[in-house]
């Protein structure tokens, strides 16, 4: 499908928020670019505190910007809240938020009437939601009888009842099992090409986003550093990446040409104990750039047992824009 | 109907719904909320008699009834929206198109409906243990009923709005507030007959003390002829109609004032950890 | 660890949990100021039926206020720290704290001793306070001079009398969370109870000989009856010092029993809900 053509839902310019905390002043966002469009699946994908959540309260209008503007459905979401309100939904994979001592339908049906949904067509939907994510079974148990996984999935209902234009959704399936996490993705997808919903998914999940997002902007430190279909992000990393196995292992010093070799953006490294082989991944821009590093290791003397070409993860693209890794934070930042 | 309208009574008519489906759906919580207040209103009664004073034996149990819808007030009116901030409720509430004035309304009247089994409850068992002698006049008692209700759960939701604020203190402030407004209303005696005028004076400023005033005047003689004087019950009426539209309005605008506050400052949702 | 070091470790947590305010005179006087509330109502309780009824002569009003004071005042201090036991574990239950707990070496109930002793300082402090505001305060509303014994033996023999009344709170305390640790919702609600009861037997506002027999004899068997007539047989001029000794020692007796009862009530619960499988259980 083109979005190409398809109107813009989500519209974010020069967006920046900045938070005063007892260490100083934080730029939570600095300069947010951004334009979502309609039954586009859009995923914001960075590490914890790149700023994903920031945005999304800003968007969903609990939080003003500092400067910039986002509109959603045409109405400024920090002048228009009223407007945008019953537009929009939003839902948090921290959040499991509903009334302990109320069954999970009757949660769902006190959702549906702050926003006016007659109660008839609230059930309706309620059950048909349900039924997709296989929540049937537990809709008259009381919230506090259901485990971690059905309360999401409750959560993820309430997120649709109210037929919203635009979902915001915050790590819908953080902590959740195999299964769960695929139903409600594939519920995702359903409701953005069969219903023309706008889904934006903020998320550090790197498989969710290669799952099921139509594009997806990689954020770090505020800034969106990418934002392209997750294909195109992964090709213009120019190849796919050469993995080589070597023993024994390498050590850092003789690596290190490697990394100044023409086309090499950047390589990682890692020790198999059990095996006693050292293992290099090396992210490359082209063929000639792959072979080119597997002729340094030959001439440099190690021992090559094996080597592949292994398909560019969103990860190593990340690797590319910032030159470090997800878990190689330097600290938190209130996103 | 007119969207708006509409929009605004389904919103009421939803949370009373909550409030209430979560009490009457664990009648335990009758039983629960009796225990204390009774067990107050039973060692207050027993020293009322000690002192020879039967009569008082309705102040206490009239106190343990109100003492009921007070403590109802503190912990699930004022409390309610800190705690559902903490359970990320509060903020699917600013992001939906209800209006937070109807949460309110539905919160309160839900609190009124629940808690009134224990209350009455309390009140049958204070009749059938100690038949305290009584003089009401029920018209003018049932009016002022509604009144002190309407203007304490007013406070309840002004006091909402403070809490959303200060709300890591709730329920430190609650423990504060309980007891010394209940002895300052005079919940358990006649704060007439035992403050000097100028505290009976300051008292007045709280809706629970007013309330307190007017009720026990219409259920019980307060002096020896056995007569009412209803000149203090008028004052109190109007007081807590002039008290329930004022605390309205303010903990309308105060929240109105807080959410845009709170969207400034980023402290409508709290990061779930 | 040993158990001394765990219940020192579980005072000091309690006490900055109970303590560790940012303005620790705010916190303070949030705390003290419940305890005083209620005291001066049970005292105009007593002056309205003094002013209005018929059983109250002139000159003893001033020895029943003190009475009052005093029970009134303890009762507060004791229904403050005989269920942090619960609450410990509601809130461990909540947060995950006490099965951690539960599976360290010395298991749980020295955690919840040293919980209980901090609120017992936590407790006493405010009490105190309470007590000396609430006596202004009487003296101040009904005119009158309380007659209270305050010198250095009266309050050191008072002390005693506090610290031996540790053992039947405590005792209380596990019984209570010996039925916390099963409840996976209202786990407050039996405490309400027992603290209300505890307002009618201890004879914290008026003499249990007041109450219909057999309702009287309840009260004379509770350690906190006898606490708290200790207490006011050396802080009122009726009560004497051999009158003191006596109600120690039941207090003492009383107390070592509840006590006793309570940690073997609370080994059992923790066997039982071990096998049940719900010392993780998560309150609503």
């Amino acid at each position: 499908m083109s979005f190409r053509d398809a109107k813009s839902t989500v519209e974010v310019e020069d967006l920046r928020r900045e938070f005063k905390g007892k260490e100083g002043r934080v730029l939570a966002l600095d300069g947010v670019d951004l334009k979502v469009r309609e039954g586009e699946v859009f995923g914001v994908l960075g590490p914890n505190g790149a700023g994903k959540t920031t945005m999304i309260r800003i968007l969903s209008t609990l939080l003003l910007p500092s400067s910039g503007s986002a509109r959603v459905m045409g109405w400024d979401v920090a002048k228009q809240p009223e407007k945008v309100r019953p537009l929009i939904s939003t839902a948090s994979g921290a959040e499991r938020a509903g009334y302990d001592y109320i069954t999970a339908r009757g949660n769902l049906w006190f959702f549906s009437q702050l926003y006016g949904l007659p109660s008839k067509l609230a059930h309706e939907r309620i059950n048909e939601f349900s039924e997709m994510l296989g929540l049937t079974d537990y809709l008259d148990r009381k919230f506090y009888t259901l485990s971690t996984g059905y309360r999401q999935r409750v959560t993820v209902v309430r997120a649709f009842i109210n037929d919203p234009k635009v979902v915001f959704l915050d790590e819908p399936t953080i902590g959740l099992d195999v299964m769960t996490a695929l139903k409600i993705r594939e519920f995702l997808v359903k409701q953005a090409k069969e219903s023309g919903r706008t889904i934006l998914l903020a998320t550090h999940n790197m498989a969710e986003v290669d799952a099921i997002c139509n594009r997806v902007g990689i954020i770090d430190k505020g800034k969106i550093l990418a934002c392209d279909t997750p294909m195109a992000l992964k090709r213009s990393l120019g190849a796919p990446a050469l993995v080589m196995e070597m023993t024994p292992a390498p050590d850092s010093a003789s690596l290190e040409p490697l990394g100044k070799l023409e086309g090499v953006k950047g390589f990682t490294s890692s020790i198999d104990e059990e095996r006693g082989v050292g293992r290099v991944q090396v992210v490359v821009d082209s063929d000639e750039s792959a072979q080119g590093a597997l002729d340094f290791a030959r001439k440099s003397g190690m021992n090559l047992i094996s080597n592949w070409r292994q398909q560019t993860t969103l990860e190593e693209v990340f690797v590319a824009l910032v030159g470090r890794g997800f878990r190689e934070r330097e600290h938190e930042s209130p996103s | 109907m007119n969207p708006r309208a509409s929009l605004w009574l389904k919103t009421v008519y939803a949370r009373t719904w909550v409030r209430t489906k979560s009490i009457y759906g664990e009648p335990l919580w009758v039983a629960v909320n009796v225990g204390f207040p009774f067990f107050t209103s039973l060692a207050l009664s027993l020293l009322y008699s000690s002192a020879g004073l039967k009569a008082g034996i309705g102040f206490a149990f009239l106190g343990g009834v109100m003492v009921s819808f007070w403590g109802n007030v503190l912990w699930s009116m004022a409390s309610q929206f800190n705690w559902d901030k903490q359970q990320g409720l509060f903020e699917l509430y600013v992001t939906s198109p209800a209006p937070i004035s109807a949460i309110l309304i539905g919160m309160s009247l839900g609190g009124i409906l629940g808690t009134a089994p224990s209350a009455m409850t309390l009140a049958i068992i204070g009749w059938l243990l100690f038949a305290p002698p009584a003089t009401p006049l029920w018209p003018l008692v049932a009016l002022t009923f509604a009144l002190t209700l309407a203007s304490l759960y007013a406070m309840g939701m002004a006091l909402s709005s403070l809490y959303l604020v200060y709300g890591r203190e709730a329920d430190s402030v609650n423990e504060a507030l309980h007891e010394p407004v209940s002895f300052l209303s005079g919940v358990y005696f006649p704060s007439s007959l035992a403050f000097p005028a100028a505290l009976q004076a300051v008292v007045l400023i709280i809706p629970l003390a007013v309330g307190m005033d007017a009720l026990q005047r219409t259920l019980f003689s307060l002096n020896s002829t056995g007569a009412t004087d209803l000149t203090p019950v008028y004052r109190d009426l109007l007081l807590l109609a002039i008290m329930g539209i004022t605390l309205l309005f303010a903990a309308s605008k105060a929240l109105k004032i807080l959410e845009e506050k709170g969207r400034r400052a980023g402290t409508i949702a709290v990061r779930q950890k | 660890m040993s158990y001394l070091s765990s219940i020192i470790a579980s005072i000091r947590v309690g006490w900055s949990r109970d303590f560790g305010w940012t303005n620790p005179f705010l916190g303070f006087s949030l705390k003290t100021i419940a305890p005083i509330a209620s005291t001066m109502t049970a005292v105009t309780v007593l002056y309205i039926g003094f002013r209005n009824g018929t059983s109250i002569a002139s000159g003893q009003f001033p020895m029943l206020l003190g009475f009052i004071l005093i029970g009134a005042t303890l009762y507060a201090h004791i229904s403050a720290y005989s269920w942090v036991p619960t609450l410990a574990i509601a809130e461990g239950k909540w947060t995950f704290v006490f099965p951690q707990v539960y599976v360290s070496p010395k298991s749980s109930p020295p955690y919840l001793a040293g919980r209980c002793l901090a609120a017992f300082a936590s407790s006493t402090v405010t009490s105190v306070a309470s007590f000396a505001v609430a006596i202004v305060l009487s003296s101040l509303l009904f005119g009158v001079a309380i007659p209270l014994v305050i010198t250095p033996l009266s309050i050191s023999l008072f002390g005693v009398a506090l610290v031996v009344n540790i053992l039947a709170s405590m005792g209380l305390g596990f019984l209570l969370g010996a039925y916390a640790i099963f409840a996976s919702k209202f786990e407050w609600a039996l405490p309400t109870y027992v603290s209300g009861l505890l307002m009618v037997f201890s004879e914290a506002l008026f003499p249990v000989s007041l109450l219909p027999h057999p309702f009287s004899d309840i009260g004379n068997v509770l350690p906190f009856t006898e606490f708290i007539r200790a207490s006011r047989a050396v802080l009122l001029p009726l009560g004497s010092v051999s009158s003191y000794f006596y109600y120690l020692a039941l207090s003492f007796v009383g107390g070592s029993t509840l006590l006793a009862i309570g940690l073997l009530a609370f080994r059992y619960a923790e066997r039982r809900a071990r096998r049940l499988g719900v010392l993780d259980r998560k309150v609503v």
